[in-house]
């Protein structure tokens, strides 16, 4: 069926556009980029509808494999370049193509008056191809290269302006804070090894499965929570979130398809494929719930005071994340796929929407020098409120499904970690709101629109524009999406792989309890941004503390640069480099030359050059040689 | 007279051609060499074609024939799948080497390349050599062409880097010397087949105290050359002054002699004291591995960056040989041809600055990317390759290195694979501070982008990454089938097939 | 055996070199007396080379005719044939590398050449002696006409100074050599090495006081190999006496010396074995530290290689050391591969050099490599060799020698050994240092192009070096053929 063509589509676009885009027209670019995902996408439809994913029946019950050729071969081990799809992947590849595309087209638009067009391109369709092998891949390692190779595309991306220092450091941190969690993904794939003898999913979940829950060993758990750790790094949770503000310094279509809809969510994805191994290691599990909980509740916290918008959005990211993997960790993994794909949507949108403002305030961020737009931008206006009830969620809008899933499965595990969830659904209404309000409604603040950060400058012109429709085009479509998105109904699709708990009939107070979280938030946001703007600088002013700490994020970056950064910086330099290399070793290898160098000094000075000390070195020699020859044998 | 004799020799010949080329004409002495090593590279593609490990002991070409008749030293060559890839990274590095030198060496060019072509000669010689007298002649004959190559024609301080990269050679290799005299007063020969046979068979027994004395007289000298931490301050200081062509050739081939040695010889034939050792090194090898990078983190100066990454990356290859796993083994082996392609390729590139900026200092950059866009992407690439990313050479020999070495000790594999993080940092640092930013006035003038021989130098190493690391089919089988019988040699049997569970154990205890 | 009076033939035959040399030698002197002007005088290189080649035809002839000659005091077979031959081809060379020099220095005079074949006369009888008398003539003879020579420009006043210490020391060490054989007489009643063997084998207990003796003719051989604690004087005089001068005595004087140390300790005082080793071993390795550690400090060239050449001393040593008929070929490989590497070297040292120490500082070596490329890789392989780099004759030398060493389980002596040579590998890099990767300094601006005696002398040399660092199981085999034991 080849499903190797979904990902090598990409590629080939990634080819043409890196290696002759410089000489191409602008056109030629865009069809090539946008065309090659569209086809890929196509592709994707069509595989699925030969697999009769469309029809009726119960399709894709067993995982459809393609093995191509051996890539790694050793030993026991036996690696080889094999791409399966079943149920989960079907979700994953509709969202990343389908997503994929129209963020392709919308930047085409947003991208027009950018220098390095073709690059951009160019990397978004590298980035297409990693993230589609990280689904399709039948084993470990390659879900491993895809993991890795997302990372990169990122790291390119974040740094795509990368004159500007703050983009390229931003670019290294993303790469290395994930390189960490890949560490802890690269031990749990040695262990799977060791312990499996091979790294095909069906073999070791086949495995995994055979073996009762009861005997689940230490090294099981330990897999888990490496595998784990990766997650952390890859989705951006607690303690490894901390790249993902700082990647906002990319482009915005970036911000939206890598840092929103796809990329972040792989961690999700792969434990969610590895949930036979989580579910044999039940520490791992609640691990997994806690961390998820914690970032999703602190990511809340600090997206209230943000004040650039895509930062807001970004720590929403996070803490939607971590509400994904909430779910998971309280076994509904069905529900966080599900918010995975509409997170996809209204979050995507959320991002596009704010890159259409940008875009439309000529590269200023900042909340507080916007207002007012409602008149300028209505499509952007009515798009990104679809999406902020979306996220709010707000029935029947898409967030409200899944994530009223998770709080419900959240429910069945442990009580308080559903009012946690819920609380922070109420934050989460209310900073969402806070940023659409102080966007679009009250006095215009952007007269004096100061200069861009991006390199806007050849159309810094007056008033705020709506944008291109290549640009809004996409908005509309996600937000149609994020509207109706909720009734796509992924956990009953993924039934087959993960059983739903049994339905109490009509609905639960739990999900009334959260819908109504979330109106407070709105209402509260519209109280302190629309009716009386005084009150939240009362607020930051009577909390100052806990304000200063919400604004600089609980200085956790500042707590790692000195605690980690600096230490091994300095120490590798100061003690390691200057100390024991130089000093020491070489000190040694140089003094050993040294010495011969004194010892002939010495053995140089015997030789005075008056015959008489001559005469005498001789006698004393052959007394010495006399004497010796006494002692070995005796004179007797 | 073999294929082999050929790629043997011609580089000797060609040594001789390029001496006779009068001194007036240094533009003749450049072709020539630049052909001679073409056609040598060519041939030596042959022996990949040609090759066939299906032999008992899995040498082909083989060609033995006496050269002293007491004591009886045989001229006694030939190639199996440890040695195969080698000669050909040999023969492949040397044309570009000498591409890389093309305009950057401008006096005394007649030598400079007929040194060039002898060190390419000495290098194949010591990957082919089945004769332990025969081995180490040449393991000294590469020591002085590169010599000369630092001294004359490095920077500043290329005379303290060559005498000490010379003495620091030497004191290790009069010890292997020693060892190998007192093997040859035991067994009667020089001849590695037969000590090798003879020592399975128990028909020339050493006490275990002599093994271990003579394993670790050959150790050091690997060590040495490898270079394992901490012996490996002369690495730094020899590529820094050294020219282009003289890192390339060092870092690329000559480091592995170290770690070929290690597996042609410490392994087979002394595999009690190595599986007695093995802990220490490879503890030595995590140190080496961590700490070349950690110094590499703080490297003011390019090539000293590179040199102390090498040692983080020799450091893998020694981990996975004394792992004694199937994978470790493979991966070290894949992981020395990894390594000869990357780092060869990012000192090239190092050069290619440097010829543009008369710099190596880090601080000198900056920005390199705005008026040299296919550099910066070409270097990138190198830099990603070096640091493991997938589908890239140096991942698949990392990865089988760190598998292997999780059976033999999983607390080491960890420490290892934070080296791996910290590759990342010093890599994308360097990268960011040079060829990221806002470029200066005075560099964006003398930052021409890359030309054609430029690229034709660089093209090679970067498809060999993506080719070795997307398709490992090419190199691995003959590698992996004489790395079975190494193993096997070495007292050390590996589950072939997948285990099902409780073989963890057997692989835990086959240690 | 029957001492007849009337010698045979044969035994004639047998010291047919010997006897060439001498008349050529005293042809040589009446020649001076009769020349006047100096192209006549140019014809005694050619006259003593044709008289060296001559006497070289004949030991080789007289090999095939082994045995003893003149009632037992003289033995020619394969041992004395090998070094006879070796100290012949060593006279060639030096007096192919001296004419130019001598020529320059305006002091080409007759009896250069006659002592330098009545010192290789000497030598002759050194190797073929087997009598502790003849041992001694033969002794004197060398030493006194190599006295002369390392004072032979007279007008330069370190020539006399080195000549003086030479002759001084000289003589007081043979002093000792004389009393040991004296001593040794009392003991046995006898000179013949033989006899003295036997003697010591057959009476038991232990002759008293043999082992004073064996010391004593050690120290009086120890000199004349200049092997620490006896070397002393070996700097001062190689450093002063002429450039072909000091080559020439690093390399004959010693070869026969060592002969007849190899012959006296391996046959006489085999028996005493025991007690001599340890004295040797210590001598060996002392030799080795001395001249390698004071060599890295020396800045003239002349006696940075007097220095090496007491290290080579102590290399060879070791083979003695070892005591066995291995030990022995290591030996003689050695010598004959040292004596190529050596003479070279000093012949491009004496090609550079200028009277009056002038050019002898290896930093006048700067940028050699440009000016005279070719002088510049003969000394390189010269240097390589004398490191022990494979490939070269030297190399060989020291992995026979060690490969001697370690069969008579002479480890730690090896390794010391071994690690001494690396020390050893620093002092000459510098001299390839200052050759090739300095700038040529104003000492190359006198520099003209080599005569053909002296390339010859060169490219013989490093052609010998090669061929013995290459293909060295020819020389090998002989040596093994021809050791004692």
């Amino acid at each position: 069926m080849q499903l190797w063509l979904i990902p090598l589509l990409p590629l080939a676009g990634f080819a043409v556009n890196g290696l002759l885009g410089r000489r191409m027209s602008k056109t030629a670019i865009n069809a090539v980029a946008a065309g090659s995902v569209l086809l890929s996408f196509l592709w994707v439809l069509k595989t699925l509808s030969t697999l009769g994913v469309f029809g009726g029946g119960n399709p894709l019950e067993q995982a459809y494999t393609e093995h191509y050729y051996t890539w790694i071969q050793s030993g026991m081990l036996n690696i080889g370049v094999d791409f399966a799809i079943d149920r989960l992947t079907a979700v994953m590849l509709m969202i990343v193509t389908g997503v994929g595309f129209l963020i392709h087209v919308y930047a085409i638009g947003y991208m027009a008056h950018e220098g390095g067009y073709y690059r951009f391109f160019a990397y978004l369709n590298l980035f297409m191809f990693f993230m589609l092998v990280l689904v399709l891949g039948a084993n470990f390692l390659l879900l491993f290269v895809g993991w890795e190779g997302v990372g990169l595309c990122s790291y390119l991306l974040i740094g795509f302006y990368f004159t500007e220092k703050f983009a390229t450091d931003a670019g290294n941190k993303a790469f290395i804070v994930n390189r960490i969690g890949d560490f802890g993904f690269s031990l749990a794939v040695f262990l799977i090894a060791m312990h499996f003898g091979s790294l095909d999913f069906a073999t070791v979940f086949g495995k995994v499965q055979g073996m009762p829950v009861e005997s689940s060993a230490g090294w099981m758990t330990a897999i888990a929570l490496l595998l784990f750790i990766g997650a952390t790094g890859k989705s951006a949770q607690i303690p490894l979130y901390v790249w993902l503000p700082d990647a906002m310094a990319g482009p915005t279509p970036v911000s939206a398809l890598i840092h929103a809809a796809t990329m972040v969510t792989a961690g999700v994805y792969m434990v969610t494929r590895s949930s036979a191994i989580f579910l044999h290691a039940h520490g791992a599990l609640e691990v997994v719930a806690i961390i998820g909980l914690a970032t999703a509740f602190f990511a809340a916290t600090m997206g209230l005071a943000q004040t650039d918008i895509k930062k807001v959005y970004a720590y929403s990211t996070v803490s939607q994340l971590g509400y994904m993997f909430l779910g998971l960790g309280t076994g509904a993994f069905s529900a966080g796929i599900f918010h995975v794909m509409t997170h996809a949507f209204f979050k995507a949108l959320l991002f596009l929407g704010a890159g259409s403002v940008i875009h439309a305030m000529s590269g200023e961020q900042d909340l507080r020098k916007m207002g007012g737009l409602r008149k300028y931008t209505p499509i952007t206006f009515w798009t990104l409120l679809c999406a902020s009830v979306a996220i709010a969620g707000v029935p029947p809008f898409s967030g409200y499904h899944s994530k009223d899933a998770i709080l419900a499965s959240a429910y069945d595990y442990a009580p308080w970690m559903y009012w946690v969830g819920v609380f922070t659904a109420g934050m989460t209404a209310f900073y969402v709101f806070r940023a659409f309000f102080l966007a679009f409604f009250g006095e215009p603040r952007w007269q004096a629109a100061a200069p861009d950060a991006h390199g806007h400058d050849d159309h810094g012109h007056g008033a705020p524009h709506e944008s291109p429709p290549s640009m809004w085009i996409p908005l509309a479509v996600l937000a149609v999406l994020s509207l109706v998105g909720g009734y796509i109904n992924i956990p009953k699709w993924l039934e087959p792989m993960f059983k739903l708990p049994e339905e109490a009939p009509g609905i639960p107070w739990t999900a009334l309890v959260s819908v109504a979280a979330g109106l407070i938030g709105i209402a509260l946001a519209a109280w302190f941004y629309l009716i009386s703007p005084a009150i939240p600088e009362g607020l930051a002013r009577s909390f100052s503390t806990p304000y200063r700490w919400i604004y600089n994020k609980y200085f956790v970056d500042e707590f790692y640069d000195s605690l980690v950064v600096e230490p091994m910086v300095d120490g590798s330099r100061s003690l390691l480099w200057r100390v024991v290399d130089v000093g020491g070793i070489d000190g040694i290898v140089n003094g050993a030359g040294k010495t011969v160098r004194n010892v002939g000094g010495i053995l140089k000075r015997m030789q005075s050059g008056s015959i008489r000390s001559y005469a005498a070195w001789v006698v004393l020699g052959s007394i010495m040689v006399i004497v010796a020859i006494g002692i070995a044998g005796g004179l007797r | 007279m073999t294929l082999l004799d050929a790629v043997l020799f011609l580089p000797l010949i060609g040594f001789l051609l390029l001496l006779l080329i009068p001194k007036s004409n240094p533009s003749l002495s450049r072709m020539a060499a630049l052909v001679i090593s073409l056609l040598i590279f060519v041939i030596s593609l042959g022996l990949a074609v040609a090759f066939n490990g299906s032999a008992p002991d899995g040498f082909t070409f083989v060609h033995d024939s006496e050269w002293i008749s007491s004591p009886p030293i045989r001229y006694h060559v030939g190639i199996d799948g440890l040695s195969l890839w080698l000669v050909i990274l040999t023969t492949l590095l040397t044309p570009i080497s000498i591409l890389a030198s093309w305009k950057h060496i401008d006096h005394r060019v007649k030598e400079f390349f007929a040194f060039l072509i002898l060190l390419e000669f000495g290098l194949i010689g010591v990957f082919v050599s089945l004769d332990l007298f025969l081995f180490y002649v040449f393991w000294e004959v590469g020591l002085v062409p590169m010599y000369f190559l630092i001294g004359i024609w490095g920077h500043e301080r290329r005379i303290y880097a060559a005498v000490k990269f010379f003495l620091y050679t030497f004191t290790g290799s009069v010890l292997m010397l020693a060892a190998i005299i007192f093997l040859y007063n035991r067994a009667g020969t020089f001849d590695y087949s037969q000590i090798q046979s003879m020592l399975q068979s128990g028909r020339l027994a050493l006490s275990s105290q002599a093994e271990m004395l003579l394993f670790l007289a050959f150790f050091i000298a690997f060590a040495i050359k490898v270079p394992l931490f901490p012996l490996h301050t002369w690495l730094p200081d020899a590529h820094v002054e050294a020219p282009t062509a003289g890192s390339i050739m060092l870092a690329s081939v000559m480091l592995k002699m170290g770690t070929y040695g290690l597996v042609r010889f410490c392994l087979p034939l002394f595999p009690n004291a190595a599986h007695k050792s093995a802990h220490w090194i490879i503890g030595l090898a995590v140190i080496g591995i961590l700490y070349g990078a950690l110094v590499a983190l703080v490297q003011p100066n390019m090539k000293k960056l590179v040199a102390y990454s090498s040692v983080s990356h020799l450091g893998f290859v020694v981990l996975g040989v004394f792992s004694f796993t199937k994978q470790g083994l493979d991966g070290a082996v894949y992981q020395m041809l990894n390594h000869g392609i990357s780092t060869g390729a990012l000192f090239l590139l190092v050069g290619y600055l440097y010829e543009r900026r008369h710099s190596l200092e880090i601080s000198a950059y900056g920005g390199v990317a705005t008026p040299a866009p296919n550099l910066a992407i070409v270097f990138l690439i190198a830099t990603l390759a070096s640091i493991g990313l997938p589908m890239l050479n140096n991942f698949v020999g990392e990865y089988l290195v760190l598998q292997g070495a999780s059976y033999a000790s999983f607390p080491a594999t960890v420490f290892a694979a934070v080296g791996v993080i910290l590759s990342a940092c010093y890599m994308l640092w360097l990268y960011q501070r040079t060829f990221y930013g806002k470029a200066s006035e005075s560099l964006s003038h003398h930052m021409p982008d890359l030309d054609g021989r430029e690229w034709a130098a660089i093209l090679p190493l970067l498809l060999l990454m993506l080719w070795m690391g997307s398709y490992t089919q090419t190199f691995m089988p003959a590698i992996s089938a004489q790395n079975a019988r190494i193993l096997d040699l070495s007292k050390e049997h590996v589950a072939q097939t997948a285990p099902v569970l409780p073989s963890v154990r057997e692989v835990a205890n086959a240690r | 055996m029957p001492a007849n009076l009337f010698p045979t033939g044969v035994e004639y035959f047998r010291i047919l070199p010997e006897m060439i040399l001498t008349i050529a030698g005293v042809l040589v002197m009446f020649m001076e007396a009769v020349f006047t002007n100096d192209d006549q005088r140019k014809i005694y290189g050619p006259f003593s080379i044709v008289a060296l080649l001559a006497a070289l035809v004949a030991s080789l002839s007289a090999a095939g005719e082994p045995g003893a000659a003149f009632s037992n005091m003289l033995i020619i077979d394969g041992f004395a044939s090998f070094f006879r031959a070796l100290v012949i081809a060593i006279g060639v060379i030096a007096i192919l590398s001296s004419t130019e020099y001598l020529h320059r220095e305006k002091s080409a005079g007759g009896e250069y050449y006659a002592l330098i074949l009545f010192s290789i006369v000497g030598q002759c009888v050194m190797v073929t002696a087997n009598e502790l008398i003849m041992i001694f003539i033969g002794l004197e003879i060398s030493s006194i006409a190599s006295y002369v020579l390392a004072g032979y420009l007279r007008d330069d006043p370190r020539n006399n100074e080195s000549a003086l210490k030479y002759f001084l020391l000289g003589s007081f060490a043979t002093a000792f050599l004389l009393y040991g054989v004296a001593w040794i007489y009392g003991l046995t009643g006898s000179t013949n090495l033989d006899h003295i063997r036997s003697a010591l084998q057959t009476s038991t207990p232990p002759l008293a006081l043999a082992g004073a003796a064996a010391a004593l003719m050690f120290v009086g051989f120890g000199f004349k190999i200049s092997a620490a604690p006896f070397q002393v004087w070996a700097p001062d005089v190689y450093q002063g006496a002429p450039a072909p001068v000091s080559g020439f005595l690093s390399v004959g004087p010693k070869a026969a010396a060592f002969a007849i140390l190899i012959r006296v300790f391996m046959t006489a005082f085999g028996p005493i074995a025991a007690r001599w080793e340890p004295i040797v071993w210590s001598c060996a390795l002392a030799s080795m530290v001395v001249g390698n550690f004071a060599a890295i400090q020396q800045s003239n060239i002349k006696r940075m290689l007097a220095y090496s050449s007491i290290a080579h001393a102590g290399y060879i040593l070791v083979a003695l050391t070892a005591d066995s008929n291995t030990g022995s070929a290591a030996a003689m490989f050695y010598l004959a591969a040292y004596a190529f590497t050596n003479l070279g070297a000093f012949a491009v040292v004496t090609y550079f050099s200028r009277k009056g120490e002038k050019y002898v500082s290896i930093d006048d070596f700067a940028g050699l490599s440009q000016r005279q490329p070719a002088m510049a890789a003969m000394l390189t392989i010269f240097l390589l060799s004398l490191i022990g780099v494979p490939l070269t004759a030297g190399f060989f030398g020291k992995f026979y020698i060690f490969k001697a060493a370690l069969d008579g389980n002479l480890f730690w002596l090896t390794v010391l050994g071994l690690l001494n040579s690396a020390v050893a590998a620093y002092y000459y890099l510098r001299l390839l240092v200052v050759m090739y990767f300095k700038d040529p300094g104003d000492s190359m601006d006198t520099l003209d192009a080599p005569g053909i005696g002296l390339k010859i002398a060169v490219y013989a040399s490093a052609l010998g070096t090669l061929v013995l660092g290459i293909f060295p199981g020819w020389v090998l085999d002989i040596a093994t053929r021809a050791a004692l034991k």
